[in-house]
């Protein structure tokens, strides 16, 4: 008995500044724990590191604000070094012995493909924003909610442009993975729907360096517009060795990678005429995007703004709306919160089926003009007209 | 909708193949080194290879000097880092089983990794420097790689040379055929693995150097270039340096073959069969035998 009554103290002893800490003025509850990994280092790091910024930048502008059902929100976060079973292991731990609230997905849609059946086991819903593989979402997952556009409609606009300036055939590259994929089958169709012919498709392994045998193939089948479906490194490869192998087609789009500064950075001249597509740009006319965009290069001094970083943002910011309009941590309350919102975050529009696949999120595209991102398609949302046809490599 | 493939074509990728080959030939000869004269697998040998690449980075970057002359830079370093871990650890596995020398080197590589991710951070850097390709006829000609291919054919030549007619060189030699004969014959055999040990990693460094304006750099971008330089070795008889020089042009050929005439899905796939294939029937590797 004694030994018990000892083992109480000590648990008592130890937890003693956590409890005083947690009371501190103004905060009733201790804070809400978010968990959720990302790929801060390995392949997938540049855009990942974006990624936790928005969550970062989210829960500190929801704490100034007097956080969320009166509890200030708290990030538990980990780094899954690019490797699916590492995130699995890390949303396991997350839910088992950090005993976090909630969940927010991580980046990369292979990644979340792998951690989806962790928090289904635990029935904790889990907003993924950086995701956009349909499959995802279409295997009769309940606790799964998507923000993106899909995979599938990413080189729509180069299709629509294609299509409207009169161009006849289509090459695709993609890297063996789900999302790269996703956007070969997707643009596949769009091409057929617009009457576009596809001459040549061909995957290449992740972890692929040297493109000259798949390239030299693409430049055989001369196509007109080449769509580049891969992640950044290879995005900046592929464009290299096409300027090294004089691949010149009308029209070539890269994504994703093609969307991030760093690829201008890296490439210089070399992006010009490039097009690519994005979820989101701090000059779309989404409520409080502009506001969002000054907030993060106050909090990040020089580091990359991307869609990543908006959707990480805008991730947050639906979870946060759930949980306010929940009025509750109750897994299943807020997972009928999601599914019932129809709302607009700085990422745009929101609203999810019944599966949690996202219906009113719009894609953009855009070229790499003179250094900058000229949002170009759709008509809607474009900011100037496009530079076309790309010429030759050599006559630039 | 596959193409239609023209010799043109073929012709292409022969000389991508080749300008890789001499790469991968230069790296591997390093590991061949190490593993012919202290029977060491090393693991990492790639890591070393990441090290040069960053080397040039920053050398590139903050001083804007000359990829290519930061070879100067990088072949020293990492020999001196070469000849710093043999020294504290890998002199503790030489001829030990191979599994020891497998653990150490693999933990060598893992602190590596994460040292230059702690400094460096895992951001991807680039060297922009000679874009471009130089086209005669109907084949491109790739600026960076055509110089990275000249620079490895002089440097493994240099190193095949010293090799074959230093007296140094022989002594490395004699040790790899047989430590107790060459120490009898006054070969100082722990210095023998030393300066190996360096050397090796010099010319994995300078691989580095020369793949740092091809490809993106970060601090896992050797352990692609462990596993080819793994099968080259393999293909090229495992101690025979002229056999690495073989494998590496031979690998850099069956990379490029199999995704053009397959696909480029395949090119892994098809090059690590090759591997199987090569251990089953000719484990002594292409040319046979161990000729050092």
């Amino acid at each position: 008995m004694s030994r018990r009554i000892r083992i109480a103290w000590l648990v008592l002893v130890t937890m003693a500044p956590g409890i005083v800490l947690r009371a501190s003025p103004g905060w009733a509850q201790g804070p809400i724990k978010i968990g959720a990994s990302l790929s801060l280092t390995g392949t997938y790091a540049a855009p990942a590191q974006n990624q936790q910024r928005g969550y970062q930048l989210c829960a500190k502008q929801v704490n100034e604000a007097g956080g969320v059902v009166g509890r200030k929100l708290e990030f538990v976060l980990y780094d899954d070094q690019s490797q699916p079973a590492t995130a699995v292991r890390l949303y396991e731990r997350l839910v088992t012995q950090d005993k976090v609230d909630l969940l927010l997905g991580p980046y990369s849609s292979p990644v979340t493909e792998a951690v989806a059946s962790i928090n289904e086991k635990y029935k904790m819903p889990m907003v993924a924003p950086l995701a956009a593989a349909t499959s995802i979402f279409k295997k009769g997952r309940r606790y799964i909610f998507m923000i993106q556009s899909p995979a599938e409609v990413y080189l729509e606009g180069v299709v629509e442009i294609a299509a409207r300036k009169g161009l006849k055939t289509v090459a695709l590259i993609n890297e063996d993975t789900l999302f790269p994929k996703a956007t070969v089958q997707g643009t596949l169709e769009l091409a057929k729907k617009k009457g576009l012919q596809v001459v040549f498709v061909e995957a290449y392994p992740k972890g692929h360096t040297d493109f000259s045998g798949i390239l030299t193939k693409v430049k055989a089948a001369n196509p007109d517009v080449l769509g580049a479906s891969t992640y950044f490194d290879d995005a900046v490869a592929i464009t290299r060795q096409m300027k090294e192998l004089n691949v010149n087609p009308k029209m070539y789009a890269v994504t994703v990678g093609g969307d991030l500064p760093k690829f201008y950075e890296l490439l210089g001249k070399n992006a010009e005429f490039v097009y690519g597509a994005s979820q989101w740009e701090p000059e779309l006319p989404y409520p409080g995007a502009a506001e969002f965009a000054e907030a993060y290069r106050k909090e990040f001094p020089g580091a990359d703004l991307s869609y990543h970083s908006a959707g990480g943002y805008g991730g947050c910011q639906i979870l946060v709306e759930a949980i306010r309009r929940a009025g509750s941590l109750d897994g299943e309350k807020i997972r009928a919160e999601i599914l019932a919102l129809e709302t607009n975050t700085i990422y745009g529009a929101f609203k999810v089926d019944a599966d949690g696949f996202q219906l009113a999120h719009k894609m953009v595209l855009f070229q790499w003009q003179d250094g900058k991102k000229a949002i170009v398609w759709p008509d809607e949302l474009a900011l100037g007209p496009v530079r076309f046809p790309t010429p030759p490599w050599n006559a630039r | 909708m596959s193409v239609v493939i023209t010799p043109e074509m073929v012709a292409q990728v022969v000389v991508s193949g080749l300008l890789a080959g001499a790469l991968y030939a230069m790296v591997a000869l390093g590991l061949a080194l190490i593993y012919g004269v202290m029977r060491v697998i090393n693991v990492a040998h790639g890591t070393l290879l990441t090290v040069g690449a960053y080397t040039t980075f920053w050398w590139f970057n903050l001083l804007g000097l000359n990829p290519y002359l930061s070879l100067l830079f990088s072949m020293p370093l990492a020999f001196g880092l070469g000849v710093g871990l043999q020294r504290l650890m890998v002199r503790r596995v030489v001829r030990a089983p191979e599994l020891s020398s497998l653990l150490l080197t693999f933990g060598i590589s893992i602190a590596l990794v994460n040292v230059l991710q702690l400094f460096f951070s895992s951001n991807l850097r680039s060297v922009e420097f000679l874009t471009g390709a130089f086209v005669v006829g109907r084949v491109a000609f790739s600026k960076s790689r055509v110089v990275a291919c000249a620079f490895a054919v002089a440097i493994t030549a240099l190193a095949y040379w010293f090799l074959q007619r230093t007296r140094f060189g022989k002594a490395i030699r004699a040790t790899s055929q047989n430590p107790e004969v060459a120490m009898v014959c006054g070969v100082n055999v722990e210095r023998v693995h030393l300066y190996t040990f360096g050397l090796a990693s010099a010319l994995a460094a300078a691989g580095g150097s020369l793949v740092a304006v091809m490809i993106a750099i970060q601090p896992e971008m050797g352990q692609v270039y462990t596993f080819k330089s793994f099968l080259v070795i393999v293909l090229g008889g495992a101690g025979n340096y002229p056999g690495a020089l073989l494998g590496g042009m031979f690998l850099g050929l069956v990379e490029q073959l199999s995704s053009l005439f397959l696909t480029t899905q395949l090119n892994e796939a098809v090059a690590y069969v090759l591997l199987v294939l090569v251990l089953l029937l000719r484990p002594t590797g292409l040319l046979g035998g161990r000729a050092t």
